[in-house]
């Protein structure tokens, strides 16, 4: 065992800042919504405070596990076994809207292709590890290296869920970018992926409409181009100070789930500039801290590990930003530690745990 | 190239965080750009689509007869509306909304999807209705008060007032006439959603309410006119009518009652004939009526005296190769007797030594042809031909009432200018505006602009040549118990709209007389159309002139000039036959009016009409009959107890009846109890027992003086306060 120092503080305060920040939009988001489904404004609220608590009691379990432990094959193998059987799994199950993203049992469920993203980033972290050097030989590294996340990307894209499959696809292409992967490949794979977007964007009609929704928005207010202006609405009349908490009146009709992957905007539209920039600093101090244990570790699977943690949080949170900011079109990207949702919050925390375990072990 | 392998990771660790700082910049970039710099475009979108700025209706004017009763009122009454983001289950809503609303839910389940904060589901509901929506007790469904028309007499001077449509436009009579000032300023009401979906309103701007109107009808002369119309049309079987009470002197119309008549509070299906005011845009041939323009005329231009004799030539005169017969075979009487007896050839005779244009000048100076100016929409200019368009027979057929076409309002003021002594005063029925918040304050009438249009003598002349008519003529009906009568009666053949030929079926049977003779308080007239069985003017019209002339006159406390019982006038009454009281001429020179005049106000009485047949309003589901609506102080008996007081002197001239009558207290009504009714409710329930309400708050009766049970003599006010 390496030399022991103390956590990250900077990383566990920024993440339990988050976390609450996420607890006290989702009530603000959802108090009214949760009154009519459940009656009571705090439906949701306790729902997410249960799903935080074993969050950081994982989080801090993980945090207190040595991440070497992770490395043995059965470990990595059995993990992405089990990933694979549930998102297969996941189309035995009943559809809602005519989606298969759940899986349920009794009163819980969760969405596999939230593990995928952890899964993947052990694999990686693991294959690579001692592979790194020969990434050049596209043969026998970089295609074995990126298969299962070429598999479950397809199995996710099948539920249907782009977002999350290209989150995948981002946050391993971060992982084998870090590796030293030829850029030339990522460029192949850019344009090896033009023609299944074609076919996944432009020749599905709701993802086009979004597209085009998001290209020229105020061509269709009423339609189209509903959801990104009622988004800019919200983030723009929050101006400088905010409505103030519990004040926003977008997530009352206009704002397409403001507790989930619109939660940004009614936190920019309560708390104003102010307080998205804080939100988008917590991340940012995220990134910096995730980069610097990764710079820091020297043992390859670590470094490889932490990277992965940090562009699975980060990458997520831009992603979602930007699409609530109508930088990018709509996409079903959750913001990492505040959107309403368990398992992602469970499965994001515990990876921080892990993250958090590699900078107590770096110099 | 891999010395340097092991660097790698490093370097693009350092590559990929900078890519992802670079993107949170952009991110920060964009966020100041919407949240400072487009703050203003997008505060102002969310504006417009978070609230929504509703008009407040302001409340309408009254309409108040000459003593300030209100004969148009607006109540508040409760409209119902939905704020469709607090409602769930809009399937549910709709379907037990549809079913107290008597509406389909399927068209409320669309109105709700309009609009996410406000939308009206039904407006202007009745209490019950109101009540019952309440009781479903929804989710998202609120009232809002808002103001309503409200006529507490019902048909009483339907057509006079006219009606409104849903939003409170005037569609007919004053109604339309005044709209503009009655009708008041939209305020203006912001509804918004607070953020846990709540709605709140903010008055933006008030609305400003309407002028009020003062009239110069008297509720009582008006309901004694509609009552005996109404009669008069039971009796004679007639299929229109119209009874004009004027103050000769002034012009001031005292009531103006039209059958068939409409109940305003519920307008709709409603027949155009019903609409209509016939006073003011019906034109027909007044026939004998007329004469007093022919006699007038020629007294005035010393053409004959009453007392020349004239040849009646037994009934037969030849004008320009027509025969022209009377209905009865007179030989050489006195000027008086032959306007007695309506003689025609006496009148042709006299209309030809008068001369085409010195009886068109008379006719143009009694104002035919011309509107009155009367402040009631519709109002035809009859059809009075000028000479230069009068075929050679026009001279004998005008003179005699034919080819001439007028309205039952210029008839009247024909009359009221001999009783005004020779001078013409344009009818008026309104008697001025007051401000929204005054209530009816004494209002000061200004008759219209007068003119004199036959000497002060010759009016004397005519005078006494019209009490003859009463006394002697065709119009004995019409003898009144202590007054002095004068008069003249008309039974014209109306033009059968299908041939063109004058019908032998179908008279327009009319009276038109005053009283005292020498100082006259009203004139009255009586028309009636198509009467079946009797239809002489004298027969059928006379009757109702009286009766309704001996209740106005005792009820404006008119002094009688003549003893109750003259034995002299008794006697006239008692030899009168049917027979003797005609006046109709059996013949007719030239050809029929072309009644085109009428025409186009039927026309213009039809598409009237056709704008309130779209709106279904239920509210006012009042069915009962004109007989039942009782203002105070106006029915038979309580008149007849009036008669037994000693005459009460009355200053020479006075214009306006004050309004007060007294009444045997023993006879008067009790107090209904007002208590746990709504407004409009306890104004319903006081108009059927004769009373007058002083409605103080809004909602629900609560207190009232006097108590329940006491007696009140008809007309008083009783107090009652409202809350909610």
């Amino acid at each position: 065992m390496a030399k022991r120092v103390s956590v990250d503080k900077w990383l566990f305060t920024v993440t339990l800042l988050l976390v609450f920040i996420g607890l006290v939009m989702v009530f603000s988001a959802s108090a009214v919504m949760a009154k009519e489904r459940f009656g009571s404004p705090y439906g949701f609220l306790v729902r997410q405070m249960a799903w935080a608590s074993a969050g950081l009691v994982a989080m801090i379990v993980v945090m207190n596990i040595d991440y070497k432990k992770f490395r043995r094959p059965p470990v990595v193998f059995t993990f992405l076994g089990i990933t694979s059987l549930l998102l297969i799994a996941v189309f035995l199950f009943r559809d809602s809207h005519n989606t298969h993203r759940w899986i349920k049992f009794g009163g819980l469920s969760f969405q596999p292709s939230e593990v995928a993203k952890p899964a993947l980033i052990l694999y990686l972290a693991y294959f690579l590890e001692s592979r790194w050097q020969q990434i050049t030989d596209w043969k026998n590294v970089l295609i074995p290296a990126a298969a299962p996340t070429l598999l479950f990307a397809l199995l996710i894209v099948k539920e249907p869920d782009l977002g999350t499959a290209i989150a995948c696809v981002a946050i391993s292409a971060a992982v084998l970018f870090v590796a030293g992967m030829n850029m030339k490949y990522l460029w192949y794979a850019l344009a090896g992926s033009l023609l299944p977007l074609y076919f996944l964007i432009v020749r599905v009609p709701w993802r086009w409409a979004r597209m085009q929704a998001f290209l020229d928005p105020f061509k269709d207010p009423q339609g189209k181009g509903f959801h990104i202006i009622q988004s800019m609405i919200a983030v723009s009349t929050g101006g400088l100070t905010g409505l103030g908490l519990m004040e926003g009146k977008q997530k009352l009709f206009y704002l397409p789930e403001p507790h989930t992957d619109f939660i940004f905007a009614v936190t920019a539209e309560e708390l104003g500039l102010w307080g998205s920039l804080l939100v988008v600093s917590l991340f940012g101090i995220f990134l910096y801290r995730g980069i610097r244990t990764a710079l820091r570790t020297d043992d390859m699977f670590g470094k490889f590990l932490a990277t992965g943690v940090t562009a699975m949080v980060v990458v997520q949170a831009l992603f979602n930003i930007s699409v609530v900011l109508a930088m990018m079109p709509a996409k079903g990207i959750p913001l990492p530690f505040i959107s309403y949702g368990g398992s992602s919050l469970f499965i994001t925390l515990a990876s921080v745990g892990v993250l958090l375990n590699i900078t107590q072990q770096a110099e | 190239m891999w010395a340097s392998a092991p660097k790698t990771p490093s370097r693009r660790l350092y590559i990929f965080g900078a890519l992802l700082f670079l993107w949170i910049l952009a991110i920060c970039f964009r966020l100041v750009r919407l949240q400072v710099v487009k703050y203003g475009d997008f505060v102002q979108r969310a504006q417009r689509q978070q609230n929504r700025t509703i008009p407040t209706e302001p409340r309408r004017g009254n309409i108040y007869d000459r003593d300030g009763y209100a004969l148009a009122m607006s109540i508040d009454v409760d409209s119902v509306f939905a704020v469709p983001s607090e409602i769930h289950d809009q399937e549910t809503t709709a379907t037990l909304l549809g079913n107290v609303l008597g509406m389909d839910p399927r068209d409320i389940v669309a109105r709700m999807q309009a609009s996410r904060n406000f939308v009206y589901i039904k407006r202007k509901i009745d209490g019950e209705t109101s009540n019952r929506v309440r009781q479903l007790n929804l989710r998202g469904i609120y009232f809002r008060k808002e103001p309503k028309r409200f006529y507490p007499k019902r048909e009483l001077a339907a057509q006079v007032l006219g009606y409104v449509g849903m939003d409170d436009e005037g569609l007919g009579g004053l109604e339309r006439q005044f709209d503009d000032d009655l009708r008041g300023i939209p305020g203006q009401e912001l509804i918004s959603i607070d953020a846990r979906r709540k709605w709140f309103s903010r008055v933006e701007r008030p609305p400003d309410p309407g002028q009020n109107l003062v009239l110069t009808i008297d509720q009582t002369i008006q309901y004694i006119a509609e009552t005996e119309l109404q009669k008069g049309m039971e009796d004679t079987k007639a299929i229109a009518g119209t009874v004009v009470v004027e103050n000769p002197r002034t012009g001031e119309i005292l009531a103006l009652a039209n059958r068939p008549t409409f109940n305003p509070n519920v307008f709709n299906n409603v027949p155009p004939e019903s609409l209509k005011d016939r006073a003011v845009s019906d034109v027909y041939e007044p026939g004998s009526v007329f004469k007093i323009v022919t006699y007038s005329a020629a007294i005035d231009q010393h053409v004959v005296t009453p007392e020349d004799h004239i040849d009646c030539q037994h009934g037969s005169i030849d004008v320009f190769g027509m025969k022209i017969h009377d209905h009865e075979s007179l030989g050489v009487v006195t000027i008086a007797e032959a306007l007695a007896h309506s003689s025609d050839v006496a009148a042709i005779k006299v209309g030809m030594k008068l001369g085409d244009q010195r009886l068109y000048h008379y006719i143009h100076d009694y104002g035919f042809g011309q509107q009155t100016g009367i402040e009631l929409p519709g109002e035809t200019r009859g059809l009075a031909k000028p000479v230069s368009r009068w075929s050679k027979v026009s001279i004998g057929a005008i003179s005699m009432g034919q080819e001439i076409g007028v309205t039952p309002l210029q008839t009247i003021s024909l009359v009221s200018t001999i009783a005004n002594d020779g001078v013409y005063t344009p009818p008026r029925i309104v008697a001025g505006e007051l401000p929204p918040a005054s209530k009816a304050l004494p209002v000061v009438f200004h008759p219209a602009q007068q003119h004199r249009v036959v000497s002060t003598m010759t009016a004397a002349e005519m005078k006494k040549m019209l009490e003859g008519v009463v006394l002697f003529g065709t119009a004995r009906r019409a003898i009144l118990d202590g007054y002095t009568v004068a008069g003249k009666t008309g039974t014209a053949q109306k033009v059968d709209p299908a041939t063109g030929v004058y019908s032998k079926t179908k008279y327009v049977a009319s009276f038109i007389g005053f009283a005292p003779v020498n100082n006259p308080a009203i004139t009255i007239a009586v028309i009636l159309d198509s009467p079946i069985g009797l239809h002489q003017g004298g027969q059928v019209s006379a009757p109702v002139f009286k009766r309704i002339a001996m209740q106005v006159l005792e009820y404006m406390h008119v002094p009688r000039d003549l003893d109750v019982k003259s034995p002299q006038r008794q006697t006239l009454v008692a030899s009168t036959k049917d027979s003797d009281l005609t006046d109709e001429s059996p013949d007719h020179l030239g050809t029929p009016l072309q009644d085109d005049a009428a025409a186009a106000s039927n026309a213009k009485a039809t598409t009237t009409a056709a704008k309130p047949a779209s709106s279904n309003e239920a509210a006012a589901a009042t069915t009962a009959k004109i007989s039942d609506t009782k203002p105070p102080a106006s029915s038979g008996t309580e008149i007849a107890q009036v008669t037994a007081l000693p005459p009460q002197p009355a200053p020479a001239g006075q214009s306006a009846p004050n309004g007060t009558v007294v009444l045997d207290v023993d006879s008067g009504v009790v107090v209904p109890s007002f208590l746990g009714k709504p407004l409009r409710s306890a104004v319903e329930t006081a108009q059927q027992s004769g009373l007058e309400i002083n409605a103080i708050g809004s909602g629900v009766a609560r207190q009232q003086w006097p108590a329940p049970g006491s007696h009140l003599p008809s007309g008083q006010h009783i107090t009652v306060r409202f809350t909610h």
